[in-house]
């Protein structure tokens, strides 16, 4: 058994040393008849529900919002002494 | 027998006479300061009674209680008097612990001179340990006790004191309900202020705030116009310039919200820089605030009218007259001890007393300049909240160009304002502003703009 994997084993490292060096090769040059064309499907017009409108992201600054005056009241309660 | 009887006698009167203290002599001798400071040294180790408790609440009435801030609570709390209750209650205030400042304050005599400022301490007390009815109360005490002693008051200075306790009350009193939500109530409280008062200016802007609360915009617009009156010129607050643009912003009227930007970027800002580039030369300056404060520092150029006018507020401040009232008495004392005592008595008395009043000139210094480097603290805090709303304006700006849209009321057939536009009760009568300030239309203004937050979609032209 243990002949037949080494055997085996042989046999496919000589195939890998063994491939050829593929070169390819892309057209230089094409040309494309768009007029014959064809595109299988329906024609229809964009409407509201194939365009859907996306809102611009808001950004919530968030403002100074007076809720109380407590700084106010240590500033008047020390303005006595 | 009768002769030893007469020396008995004789010896007793001597020994009494002895016996008699020595802040009681200078007390005689209207040495209050100098009294003061002997008669804590003559008896904070013997029992105090009644009669020293008294003679202590004699001293304080001429010398202030300001005097005894930096002293030792424990010394103090020796002297079970009305006095020594109020500043160690007032402390514990300061101190935020309230439930032990209340176990002072609530003990004054109501009759004591202090009484009604301890109330107003008290109200504030109960607002933060969150009793209002107890508040309330407080409150009501303060109002009528201050009424009582200022009719009783010997002299203007006296009578202006209780006269300012009263109206503090009343606007601490709206200041809590304002802080509660209570926005009527607080307005109500408000209105008690009469337009002489010297707080009344201050109190403007936080009127805008509760208008500003109750999306009564215009009124709070209207309300803030009055700081451009000429009679408070001298009033000028980043806050009510960033409430003024907040309030526009909140009506959609952008461009309005833009020139109070602009205006205040262009007039307002380097104002501040030339405070704050003054006064960095003289942060460290133990005597320059005191100086200015009793027009002692000449040369106040064109350009730091601005400073002048900001230590003109701070000298109509009570703490600032009680101070600099206690430095003209110690002035006194010392040119009369130094007229009339010997140079043995000269040499043991004033070093003490021009400490005090180097004391009270620190004092003056150090709270003057914490005063306006506080002031000084919110320009920076309001100049950041308006550049904020500057870029949510153009945000807003740039989003309704990209939609094509534009606000309801078009530029070219806007009006400047409508009475239906004005919220108004049923006792309040409106004439129009024709760009003069009348004193008694100040702080009642309102404008009558319509709000422009509606959008439309622009019609392409033909």
């Amino acid at each position: 058994m243990r002949i037949i994997l080494l055997v085996a084993q042989l046999m496919l490292m000589q195939n890998a040393f063994g491939e050829e060096k593929v070169i390819y090769e892309y057209k230089k040059y094409e040309k494309f008849d768009l007029g014959n064309l064809e595109v299988q499907g329906e024609l229809i017009a964009p409407g509201d529900i194939s365009v859907r409108e996306r809102d611009r992201k808001k950004f919530n600054l968030d403002f100074f919002n007076r809720r109380d005056f407590n700084s106010f009241v240590k500033q008047d309660i020390e303005a006595f002494r | 027998m009768k002769w030893q009887m007469l020396m008995i006698l004789a010896l007793g009167m001597n020994s009494a006479l002895a016996a008699k203290p020595a802040y009681e002599t200078y007390l005689e001798k209207k040495y209050y300061y100098t009294a003061l400071n002997e008669f804590f040294y003559e008896t904070y180790d013997k029992p105090i009674t009644e009669k020293v408790v008294n003679k202590l609440e004699e001293i304080l009435y001429f010398t202030g209680v300001e005097i005894l801030e930096d002293y030792d609570e424990k010394l103090l709390l020796k002297y079970p008097s009305s006095s020594i209750r109020f500043i160690v209650g007032r402390k514990y205030y300061q101190d935020k612990n309230f439930k032990k400042a209340l176990t002072y304050l609530d003990n004054i005599h109501p009759k004591h001179r202090y009484f009604p400022e301890a109330k107003m301490i008290e109200a504030q007390v109960q607002f933060h340990l969150g009793d209002k009815e107890k508040e309330e109360s407080a409150v009501t005490r303060c109002v009528k006790s201050a009424a009582v002693q200022e009719s009783e008051a010997g002299n203007k200075k006296i009578a202006r004191y209780y006269k300012m306790i009263e109206e503090v009350c009343h606007i601490n009193a709206a200041r809590n309900s304002f802080t509660r939500g209570e926005y009527q109530q607080a307005l109500t409280n408000y209105k008690k202020i009469p337009k002489t008062s010297y707080k009344w200016p201050y109190v403007i802007l936080e009127q805008a705030w509760v208008y500003y609360q109750l999306n009564d915009y215009n009124r709070a617009l209207g309300l803030l116009s009055t700081y451009k009156s000429p009679l408070l010129d001298s009033y000028f607050f980043p806050e009510a310039e960033y409430l003024s643009a907040l309030a526009y912003f909140k009506l959609c009227l952008y461009d309005d919200s833009l020139v109070i930007l602009n205006q205040y970027y262009k007039v307002y800002r380097p104002r501040f820089v030339q405070l704050d580039k003054l006064l960095g030369t003289h942060k460290k300056s133990k005597t320059f605030f005191y100086d200015a404060l009793t027009d002692q520092v000449t040369g106040f150029d064109s350009n730091e009218e601005f400073v002048k006018k900001i230590f003109t507020r701070l000298k109509k401040q009570i703490r600032f007259s009680l101070d600099n009232n206690t430095i003209y008495k110690l002035n006194r004392e010392l040119n009369k001890i130094h007229a009339t005592e010997s140079k043995e008595l000269q040499k043991e008395l004033m070093p003490h007393l021009a400490d005090v009043r180097e004391n009270i000139k620190s004092k003056i210094n150090y709270n003057a300049k914490k005063d306006v480097y506080e002031f000084l603290q919110t320009v920076p805090f309001f100049s950041a909240e308006l550049f904020k709303l500057n870029l949510e304006i153009v945000a807003r700006k740039r989003d309704l160009l990209y939609k094509n849209s534009q606000l309801s009321v078009d530029e070219q057939k806007r009006t400047r304002g409508e009475m239906s536009n004005v919220t108004r009760t049923s006792k309040e009568h409106f004439w129009k502003f024709e760009g003069e300030f009348w004193a008694d239309e100040l702080g009642d203004y309102s404008l009558g703009l319509k709000s422009n937050c509606q959008e439309v979609k622009v019609e392409e032209k033909k």
